[in-house]
């Protein structure tokens, strides 16, 4: 099983329930946008979240000290330079 | 890693790089600098130069600046990194730290660093300034830009979440050339 962090809109939280650790990439960004359109993510409160918010968004898992997965669904990070112009 | 003095090249000392590296410069560390680009009037809002750096290479610039204000020497290439020349910027390094804005430089520094057993540390920001993303070469993988040559940002919109993400990588910085600890961060302006 994994534990799934969501990063959003400049927020981020754990789901409370445990994932299975080889949940598909595509199912995990689907499960992401029901439960947190649904206020179901604590600390994550989103009243107007987007179709397909997180269709861009990279999923990465790694393994804590503990042995436990942490599957991390976040934006991209591609810049150290300097920020995309909005729009 | 042992307290003593060891060599960091940061490859890339744009907005992420020359802010980290500003809060490095107190480390029992030889700081190196890598950088093609020019300091441009527009990069002020974001980066950590001044006017007067503004015209010269911004790793000739942080050099400049490091030694003027702080007394700090340091090393400077004013080179784009590429795979033909990063044996050679890297040789001595004891730490790669990855500022860059694209995926083939960034590609070029994990895989040097994995060839040659060499520790690597990334950090990026996302492209609406919400995200920040610190993490060690074994467990990075680069983003992409969401279109090629994706424009960046020269607004100052975001400055103090560049400076927590820098802060947070110069930290990290700090703690493994204290004891050799890889800590990953990610960071949101909520402190997440």
């Amino acid at each position: 099983m994994g534990i799934l962090n969501i990063t959003y809109a400049g927020r981020s939280a754990d789901l409370a329930q445990p994932l299975d650790d080889d949940i598909a990439d595509a199912d995990v960004r689907r499960i992401a946008e029901e439960l947190v359109r649904a206020g179901e993510v604590a600390g994550l409160v989103v009243s107007d979240l987007p179709p397909n918010a997180f269709r861009s968004f990279v999923v990465d898992r790694l393994a804590d000290p503990t042995g436990t997965v942490r599957i991390y669904l976040r934006p991209k990070v591609p810049f150290g330079a300097g920020l995309a112009r909005r729009g | 890693m042992s307290p003593a003095r060891v060599r960091i090249l940061f490859c890339g000392v744009g907005a992420l790089g020359s802010t980290a590296a500003t809060l490095c410069r107190n480390l029992p560390a030889t700081l190196a600098f890598v950088d093609f680009d020019r300091v441009e009037a527009k990069n002020l809002a974001s980066q950590a130069y001044t006017r007067q750096a503004v015209g010269r290479n911004k790793a000739e610039a942080l050099r400049a600046q490091l030694r003027t204000f702080y007394g700090i020497d340091s090393q400077a290439y004013p080179v784009r990194l590429s795979e033909t020349n990063i044996a050679e910027l890297a040789a001595g390094a004891d730490l790669l730290v990855d500022c860059l804005d694209n995926i083939a430089g960034r590609t070029v520094i994990l895989e040097y660093a994995g060839r040659a057993a060499l520790p690597s540390v990334h950090a990026g920001l996302a492209a609406d300034g919400t995200f920040g993303l610190v993490r060690w070469g074994e467990r990075f993988v680069p983003d992409a830009e969401d279109e090629p040559g994706q424009a960046t940002c020269e607004g100052g919109e975001h400055l103090p979440f560049i400076g927590l993400v820098a802060g947070r990588l110069a930290s990290i910085i700090a703690g493994f050339v204290r004891d050799g600890t890889r800590t990953d961060a990610l960071v949101t302006p909520a402190g997440g």
